[in-house]
């Protein structure tokens, strides 16, 4: 599904971000890629839907090298995967419906699957009577589960969650959590990128480690080892 | 996805950016206009040069005087002549006896003047032809052209003493005006560029984290930059309609005070702006759409690298 073949990332002039890494994801899966700050572990993910491109090495999703990735692709992959981040990335002048509508609209789906598909992930994620408010007028939780609902709109095969948590109380980042559970049980393959040991600890799935931009451990149901 | 569905979606979403950033649209758009304010103020002014210098010019006049044995017959002949000429606006005649009286109006405090005049026995004045015509320019010409064996010999005098003079000056004047205003409007143009670069530029800033987020959730270049492109000719096209109405409204006001002040100039901005209307303002909003969409190109080059 996901495969990093010796994947460097350089920053001038002198930070090299990821340090030749080699790592395979399988369909299904739920990684969490965990790591000090500086460790490289949001570079990872922005290599993956192509917010940044590797110094080096290749990068593989499915059948296809997205390390030579041409400008106008990119669009085209980041409808497939499902991106989430610590910020939420919603826009504020648009209502939560229309922010998911805007993932749909912009790949050309018609007025009637907006319509049936964007009720319906707003359900999943416990929206269903906010449709009309803005961002603003959410929580951070709530804000979070919109952000979920857009990348799922999709059916993305990959979810990558770049700090999810990270603003967010332990009850809300355990709701969030959960949501992230339950999509990779519906067969969505999940890259978590965290730095809450507790939420790792409690997941009890595959943990890449990263420390100084290299691999420091990739362990089948891991912790949080770091100190 | 169909063109009609990606167009239409860009449409909407470009009219819900100008609604939903109201402020930051109506400060655009208001910097547009007065950008098209400065613009036609510039046009205003050359106009209003333009008329002044050109009446002026057709006040220039030229007396040709004839001996006192040339009868009235052979000026009154001269002034047919004269009047036959394309260059030729208007040919007066002044009789012997119409200058005498008006040479004594004009000294009629002067008693030594009027003595003198008594001494002779007869009008010394003769008969004399005043030639204007519609251009000074055209003035070498008509007074070469009056120099036939007909006329010739009774021609006593061409008072061009002061025309070479005030033509020179006019058109002196008339250059220096003519390149003012092409100066004056291109410095305003610059300064134009320079405040439309920087408008679109700030809306894009501002927009910048927003424009991120629809790459991010995977809106190719024309969804991102669309909406951008066509807020900005619908700005112009509105800033081009605010400032025709404006035009038209202050014209109408103004042109009872231009009439008054510049009395028989003939300087009908509003027919000016009746004539070349379409050009000014079609010009002006195809001038500012495309310096509008290359400040969103090199804006979006700039702060977008998503």
């Amino acid at each position: 599904m996901i495969e990093l073949r010796n994947v460097t990332k350089h920053y001038a002039p002198h930070t090299n971000a990821l340090k030749s890494i080699s790592l395979h994801i399988r369909p299904g899966e739920f990684v969490s890629v965990v790591g000090q700050s500086g460790s490289g572990k949001t570079t990872l993910a922005k290599l993956l839907f192509a917010e940044e491109r590797p110094t080096k090495g290749k990068i593989i999703i499915g059948d296809w090298d997205i390390s030579a990735i041409h400008q106008h692709e990119i669009p085209i992959l980041r409808r497939q995967i499902g991106v989430v981040f610590q910020d939420y990335k919603l826009l504020q002048r648009k209502t939560i419906f229309e922010n998911i509508a805007f993932a749909l609209e912009v790949a050309g789906a018609p007025q009637k699957t907006i319509r049936d598909i964007v009720p319906n992930v707003l359900k999943i994620v416990g929206l269903g009577d906010k449709k009309d408010r803005y961002p603003r007028q959410l929580s951070g939780g709530e804000q979070q589960r919109v952000s979920i609902a857009r990348s799922l709109v999709h059916r993305p095969k990959i979810l990558v969650a770049d700090e999810p948590t990270g603003n967010l109380d332990a009850i809300h980042s355990h709701e969030i959590i959960e949501l992230l559970k339950r999509i990779n049980e519906y067969g969505t393959t999940v890259v978590l990128v965290t730095h809450d040991r507790e939420i790792v600890n409690a997941l009890k799935k595959r943990v890449i480690t990263l420390q100084d931009g290299e691999i420091a451990s990739d362990i089948e149901h891991g912790k949080y080892i770091l100190s | 996805m169909s063109l009609y569905l990606s167009t239409m979606r860009v449409f909407r979403f470009t009219f819900q950016n100008i609604f939903r950033n109201f402020w930051l649209s109506f400060v655009s758009m208001t910097v547009f206009v007065l950008t098209l304010l400065t613009v036609n103020c510039v046009i205003i002014m050359n106009v209003l040069a333009s008329a002044t210098l050109e009446s002026v010019e057709r006040k220039v006049e030229v007396t040709i005087y004839f001996n006192a044995d040339a009868t009235e017959d052979l000026v009154k002949g001269a002034q047919g002549y004269l009047l036959g000429l394309p260059q030729v606006r208007d040919v007066s005649y002044i009789s012997d006896a119409d200058a005498l009286d008006a040479f004594m109006r004009a000294n009629a405090n002067d008693p030594l003047v009027l003595e003198s005049l008594e001494e002779l026995d007869r009008n010394p004045f003769g008969h004399s032809l005043v030639v204007s015509a519609h251009s000074s320019d055209d003035f070498p010409f008509i007074l070469e052209a009056i120099e036939t064996p007909e006329f010739s010999p009774f021609i006593k005098e061409k008072d061009t003493a002061d025309y070479d003079r005030i033509i020179e000056g006019i058109q002196n004047l008339s250059t220096k005006v003519r390149w003012g205003g092409i100066a004056l409007a291109g410095f305003f143009a610059l300064v134009a560029m320079l405040i439309i670069f920087n408008t679109i530029r700030v809306a894009i800033y501002v927009h910048r984290e927003e424009i991120g987020i629809m790459k991010l959730v995977g809106a190719n270049d024309w969804f991102v930059r669309g909406p951008f492109i066509l807020e900005s000719l619908i700005y112009s096209a509105v800033a081009a309609l605010v400032m025709l109405g404006l035009i038209a409204l202050v014209l109408g006001a103004m042109q009872p005070w231009i009439l008054r002040f510049f009395g028989d100039i003939d300087t009908s901005l509003s027919a000016y702006y009746w004539k070349n209307g379409l050009w000014i303002f079609g010009g002006q909003w195809i001038a500012l759409s495309v310096l509008s969409l290359a400040t969103t190109f090199i804006a979006m080059r700039r702060y977008l690298r998503v």
